[in-house]
C-alpha cells in the first residue's frame, strides 16, 4: 500500500506541514540544499552521501517488487552486480558513456524478465528462495566468465572525472551525477506506484483473487514489477560503478543481498522516503558497528536490526506516526479532557492497528 | 564404478543434514507459516554449545545432546520472546527478522568462539568398510542413518503421540485449537523447540566434516531452502527426499559435468527447480493449495 508517500506530512498532529504552499517550500529549500551542500562538505561525507544514493536507488527497486507488489525477491544484488559489471566492461572497451548506461539498465531488465517469467508463476514464499538462486549462482558464474567480469579480482575502472572548466572535484561531480540519475528514477518510480500501476500492484499483493476478478492478471503484474526492480538495479549497478569504481564476485554475495532485504524494511516497506532511510542503514550502520569494534560487526547489525524492528515494525518510516500516537495516548492518560477517541483502543496490539492504518491511507 | 557409489553414499550423507535443517524449516513454516532463516545459524550455535562442553571435558555424546537440550530451549525461548511479536503481522518483516537473527546468531558465535575454524571432534571413526569392493566411508553411513532415525522418531511423534496431534492442530488452525482449549503460544513454542533441536543434531553431524565456523552452514541453509522448494512445504517426507536428490545429484554433477565442477555445483539444485517448477509449481510432493474468496 502507498504508505507514507508524503514526507513525515500524514500524522494529523502536523496538519499544517499539509498546507500547499508549505510543502512546495521545503521542497524548494531541500533542492538547494542538495544543490549547495556537496560544494561545502568533506570529500569523506559526498562519498559517503554518494554511496547512500546508489543503495538508496537499490533499495527502491527492491521495494517496487517487494514493497509494493508483496513477491519476496531476495536476488536484488544480482542485478545491481550485473549492472556494475556491464557498466565496468563498456567503459573499458571504451563504450560511450550514455551507450553504457542505456545497456546497464537494459540487460539487467531483460535477465529480470527471464527470470520473472518463470518465477511469477510461483506464489508466495517460493518466489523468495528461487530469488534466493541468484546472488548464490551468480558469484561462482562471476567468478568462471572471467573474460568478462577478471574472476575474483573483480573489475576497477573510474570514469567519472568531473569536466574540466566546471572547478568541481571528481568528488563532488559524483554526487552530482548520483542526485540527479537517482532524483529522476525516485521521481519516476513515486508516479508509477501512485498510478494506474501502482494500484494494480497493491491489488495483487493484497489478494491475487480478487485481482484477477477485476480483470487484473496477477503474473503479468508480478512480472512487470519484478522487471522494472530489475531495472532499477541496473541503474544502481551503474551508479556502484560511478561511485566506488570497482566491482568483485563478493559485490553480488548472498550475505550483501539479504542486507539489501533488511534496510528496505528497516526503511520501510512500500515507502519512497523508506527506501531513502534504507540506503542510510544499509550504508551508515556497518560504517558505525565497525568504528565501534570491527570484531563486533555482525553481532551489533543483528541487534540493531532486531531492535528496530521490535519498537517499529513498520520500518523507520513509521517513526513520526508512532510518535505522535504514543503523544496522543499520554496525554489521553493525562487528563479525562481528552475525547474518547480511537488512540485508547490502540494500546492492544501495534502491528494490526498499524496495518489497518497504511490499508486506509492506501485507498485513500 | 566403485567411485560412483561412494559418490552416492557421501551424496546421501550431505543430503541428511540438508533434509534435517529442511525439515526444521518446513516443521517452523507449518506451524507458524514463516521461513526461519536462523534455522542454519541456530544449529551453529548449538554445535558451539557442544564443542566447547567437549573442550571441558565432557564425553562427546553427552555434550552432543545437551547441545540439543539447549536448542530445544533456544528455539521455545525466541519463538516466545521475539518472534511471536511479528507472527501475525506483516510477512515480510517476520522473515527479516530471522534474517536479523542469523546474522545476530553469527555475531554471538564469532564473539565468543572467534571466526577461527574449531575442530569438531566426530561421532564416527574415520575409516571405511569395504562391501562388495566398493569403499564407504563409516561417516556417510553414521550421518544418514542418524538422521533417518531422528526423522522416524519426529514422525512417530507427529502421528503416534497427543502432543503431536495438538501441534497438528496448532498447524492447521490456531484459532480453532484455541477454541478447543489448547494452549497454542506454549505448542508453538514446542515447534519451535523441536525445530532448533533438529538442526542441533544436523550441526553436530556436519561439524567435523567442514570445522566449526560460524557461518559453516550458510551453504546448507541454501540447499535446504532448495530442497523445501523442491520438495514442496506441505510434505516433511518429499522436503528430504528432495533433500537427498539434491545432494546426490550436486556431487555426480560436480564430478562428471565438466563445465560444473565444484565451484558451480550450488547452480545444480537450483536449475533442477527450475525445470521442476515450471512443470509442477506446488512441488515434487506437494499439495496444490486452493485458496477460497
Amino acid at each position: 500500500m502507498a504508505r507514507g508517500t508524503a514526507p513525515a506530512s500524514s500524522s494529523t498532529a502536523s496538519s499544517w506541514m499539509q498546507r500547499p504552499s508549505v510543502r512546495w517550500t521545503a521542497l524548494l529549500l531541500l533542492l538547494v540544499v542538495l544543490v549547495l551542500a556537496p560544494l561545502q562538505l568533506s570529500e569523506f561525507t559526498n562519498q559517503t552521501l554518494a554511496r547512500i544514493g546508489v543503495f538508496a536507488v537499490a533499495v527502491l527497486g527492491l521495494n517496487v517488487v517487494m514493497g509494493y507488489t508483496g513477491q519476496v525477491s531476495l536476488g536484488q544484488i544480482f542485478f545491481l552486480g550485473l549492472g556494475a559489471y556491464v557498466t565496468a566492461y563498456g567503459v573499458t572497451n571504451g563504450w560511450n558513456v550514455v551507450l553504457t548506461f542505456a545497456l546497464a539498465c537494459l540487460i539487467p531488465a531483460v535477465a529480470g524478465l527471464l527470470v520473472a517469467l518463470a518465477a511469477a508463476r510461483l506464489g508466495g514464499l517460493a518466489i523468495a528462495m528461487v530469488t534466493v538462486a541468484l546472488p548464490i549462482v551468480g558469484v561462482p558464474l562471476a567468478k568462471r566468465l572471467s573474460d568478462f567480469t577478471g574472476g575474483s579480482e573483480g573489475m576497477s575502472t573510474s570514469f567519472a572525472t568531473s569536466p574540466p572548466g566546471s572547478g568541481l572535484f571528481d568528488d563532488q561531480f559524483q554526487l552530482y551525477v548520483v542526485l540527479v540519475i537517482g532524483g529522476i528514477v525516485f521521481l519516476l518510480t513515486r508516479s508509477l506506484v501512485r498510478g494506474k500501476y501502482g494500484r494494480a500492484f497493491a491489488i495483487v499483493k493484497g489478494n491475487e483473487a480478487v485481482a484477477s476478478s477485476m480483470g487484473i492478471s496477477p503474473y503479468r503484474y508480478k512480472v512487470l514489477a519484478f522487471t522494472i526492480a530489475s531495472l532499477i538495479g541496473g541503474v544502481s549497478g551503474f551508479l556502484y560503478m560511478l561511485v566506488i569504481q570497482y566491482t568483485s564476485p563478493e559485490t553480488m554475495s548472498f550475505g550483501h543481498s539479504i542486507n539489501l532485504v533488511a534496510a528496505m524494511v528497516i526503511g520501510g516497506s512500500a515507502s519512497i522516503v523508506g527506501s531513502i532511510l534504507g540506503g542510510l542503514y544499509y550504508v551508515l550502520v556497518p560504517q558505525l558497528t565497525n568504528a565501534v569494534d570491527p570484531s563486533l560487526t555482525a553481532l551489533l547489525q543483528g541487534a540493531i536490526l532486531l531492535v528496530v524492528l521490535f519498537l517499529l515494525p513498520g520500518g523507520l518510516v513509521s517513526l513520526p506516526r508512532a510518535l505522535t500516537r504514543g503523544r496522543r495516548r499520554s496525554s489521553a492518560a493525562r487528563g479525562p479532557a481528552a475525547p474518547p477517541t480511537i488512540p485508547s483502543s490502540t494500546t492492544g496490539s501495534g502491528t494490526a492497528t498499524e496495518e489497518k492504518e497504511t490499508e486506509r491511507q492506501g485507498h485513500a | 564404478m566403485g567411485k560412483f557409489v561412494q559418490l552416492v553414499v557421501d551424496g546421501l550423507s550431505t543430503g541428511s543434514i540438508y533434509g534435517a535443517i529442511a525439515l526444521a524449516i518446513v516443521l517452523v513454516n507449518q506451524a507458524t507459516g514463516l521461513i526461519n532463516f536462523a534455522q542454519g545459524g541456530m544449529a551453529v550455535l548449538a554445535a558451539y554449545v557442544a564443542w566447547w562442553l567437549t573442550t571441558h571435558s565432557v564425553p562427546l555424546i553427552f555434550a552432543i545432546l545437551l547441545s540439543i537440550l539447549f536448542s530445544f530451549v533456544l528455539g521455545a525461548v525466541v519463538e516466545r520472546w521475539l518472534m511471536r511479536r511479528f507472527e501475525r503481522g506483516d510477512p515480510d518483516t517476520a522473515v527479516v527478522v530471522t534474517i536479523g537473527l542469523l546474522t545476530l546468531i553469527t555475531g554471538i558465535c564469532g564473539w565468543l568462539f572467534t571466526y577461527n575454524n574449531q575442530q569438531f571432534p566426530s561421532l564416527f571413526p574415520l575409516g571405511t568398510v569395504s562391501f562388495l569392493g566398493v569403499h564407504i566411508s563409516i561417516r556417510s553411513i553414521g550421518t544418514t542413518l542418524v538422521i533417518v532415525v531422528a526423522m522416524v522418531l519426529l514422525q512417530v511423534l507427529f502421528v503416534g503421540t497427543k502432543l503431536g496431534l495438538a501441534l497438528r492442530a496448532v498447524a492447521i488452525n490456531p484459532q480453532s485449537a484455541a477454541f478447543s482449549g489448547l494452549p497454542v503460544g506454549r505448542l508453538l513454542m514446542v515447534g519451535w523447540g523441536l525445530a532448533a533441536a533438529l538442526g542441533a543434531v544436523a550441526g553436530a553431524l556436519v561439524a567435523p566434516q567442514l570445522t566449526l565456523t560460524p557461518g559453516m552452514l550458510d551453504t546448507a541453509l541454501v540447499y535446504a531452502l532448495a530442497a523445501v522448494i523442491l520438495g514442496g512445504l506441505t510434505s516433511p517426507i518429499g522436503v528430504v527426499v528432495a533433500a537427498w536428490i539434491i545432494g546426490v545429484l550436486e556431487n555426480l554433477a560436480a564430478v562428471y559435468i565438466d563445465f560444473i565442477g565444484f565451484d558451480l555445483k550450488v547452480a545444480v539444485p537450483f536449475i533442477l527447480i527450475f525445470v521442476v517448477l515450471i512443470v509442477r509449481p506446488q512441488g515434487l510432493f506437494g499439495r496444490k493449495t486452493v485458496v477460497r474468496v
